[in-house]
């Protein structure tokens, strides 16, 4: 590209100062925009004085409440105005309510042909006591799934913000966890005798919740949480030595991973059968037993362990920025 | 009449637990330093929640209910105190002007004490 005029007096013009600024080289504000210390402020005493006075009179005229007319408006002014909203916002919503169709009455909007369908159907069809967990994992499970991996992608986010690689020497995870740590009670005998008990039957707790899914109240995202914190507590009293032994990111990485894709894999054929009105050849088993309702026992196992995972890698993240 | 002082003990035991969570309270609020404030409340997580818990057992009575409710109170008497303790030890290690709040033992008495003790 030829130019009639060299580069130097081309950048004061308009178009090339705009270029320079799109190419990087010349930065407008560079420069200009710092606050610049007073020159000369401590030989100058009147300079001083008159710098004094502007604070003082700055301060009397923002800072006296007491006096400032326009402020003291303003107040009674915020205190009605927040009492009519309230007020408004309150008989608005009372009004509403006394329009609500009365609690439990049988031709309520809820009390519709979707709920009958699987209150009725529900036991049928998906072998599982528990018409709730019968619906989200069967009915929906591509929303539980979807479910699933947003835990997942959640803890990828805190894992790109949080993450410190670094090893050893400064800043590294250890030296930064001891730091933030530093006046923590560590290895606390009473709080190592309490989790020695607990975290046992917290676990054993989580396990029964997340296996019971389809027969009694609870499955995978509750037992997931109930484990996640006993491992929490675990860490907590015993510190990242001891848990390193058995969950490190690898593990992590290879129970969601191996979890995630056994859901999908799964699912998938159970919907392509059932859209296709195919055999699945998933046996549903006699309701109530613990081995029953085909693909919603191990669908359970797979939600309960990626949140137990989410929990503890969010905690362990956020502690050390990393496991 | 055996119903009747069921009645009464459970109701007894609900109202001393209630009383004290309504002390936990009033201490909690009342009380400007960490230690005191956390004296209040875990008055009412140990003997509060003991108190009501075990009224509400007695008036259930022998169902499969009361166990539940003795394994949540086994499970609140760990963690409770365990939390307090932990708090506490955390002010005892950070506050640096502990004298001025309570009374605090010197190195050299420490160590006789735990020399007697031995």
């Amino acid at each position: 590209m030829s130019r009639l005029i060299p580069e130097e007096e081309y950048g004061k013009k308009p178009a090339g100062a705009f270029r320079q600024w799109m190419s990087g080289i010349r930065d407008p504000y560079l420069g200009n925009v710092e606050v610049k210390a007073r020159a000369g402020q401590d030989e100058n005493e009147e300079l001083l004085k008159e710098h004094q006075e502007e604070v003082v009179s700055v301060i009397r005229k923002v800072h006296d409440v007491a006096n400032n007319s326009q402020y003291i408006l303003f107040r009674k002014f915020y205190k009605a105005a927040a009492l009519i909203c309230c007020l408004t916002l309150t008989v608005m919503l009372l009004v509403t309510v006394a329009y609500l169709p009365p609690v439990g009455s049988a031709d309520n909007p809820a009390h519709n042909e979707v709920a009958a369908k699987y209150i009725e159907d529900g036991l049928q069809d998906t072998g599982a006591v528990n018409i709730v967990t019968g619906m989200i994992l069967d009915y929906r499970a591509f929303d539980t799934f979807g479910e699933s991996n947003v835990l997942f992608i959640a803890t990828c986010t805190v894992l790109i913000l949080m993450r410190n690689d670094k090893k050893k020497g400064k800043g590294s995870a250890e030296e930064e966890e001891h730091r933030d740590s530093f006046y923590e009670p560590k290895a606390d005998k009473i709080l190592q005798t309490a989790a020695l008990i607990l975290v046992p039957f917290i676990i054993l707790f989580g396990i029964y919740v997340i296996l019971n899914g389809h027969l009694s109240p609870g499955g995978g995202f509750s037992g997931g949480a109930i484990i996640g914190a006993g491992l929490i507590l675990y860490l907590n009293a015993f510190g990242f030595e001891k848990t390193e032994r058995f969950f490190t990111a690898k593990t992590y990485k290879w129970v969601s991973f191996s979890a995630l894709s056994f859901y999908c894999i799964a699912k998938s054929y159970s919907f392509y059968t059932g859209a296709h009105h195919l055999e699945s050849g998933i046996p549903l088993g006699t309701a109530g037993n613990i081995l029953s309702s085909g693909l919603i026992l191990p669908l359970n196992i797979c939600v309960g362990l990626v949140v137990a995972c989410t929990m503890y890698a969010f905690f362990a993240l956020f502690r050390k920025g990393g496991f | 009449m055996f119903e009747w002082i069921r009645f009464i003990l459970g109701t007894g035991l609900l109202c001393i637990g209630v009383a004290t969570f309504i002390l936990e309270v009033f201490g909690v609020f009342k009380f400007r330093y960490v230690l005191n404030r956390m004296h209040a409340a875990a008055m009412g997580d140990t003997m509060g929640i003991g108190a009501s818990l075990a009224g509400l057992m007695i008036l259930f009575g022998f169902q499969f209910v009361t166990l539940k409710l003795a394994l949540v109170l086994i499970f609140l008497w760990c963690a409770s105190p365990v939390s307090s303790h932990l708090i506490s030890r955390l002010e005892y290690i950070t506050n640096e002007k502990l004298e001025k709040y309570c009374e605090v033992r010197s190195e050299d008495q420490n160590r006789r004490i735990s020399g007697q003790e031995d």
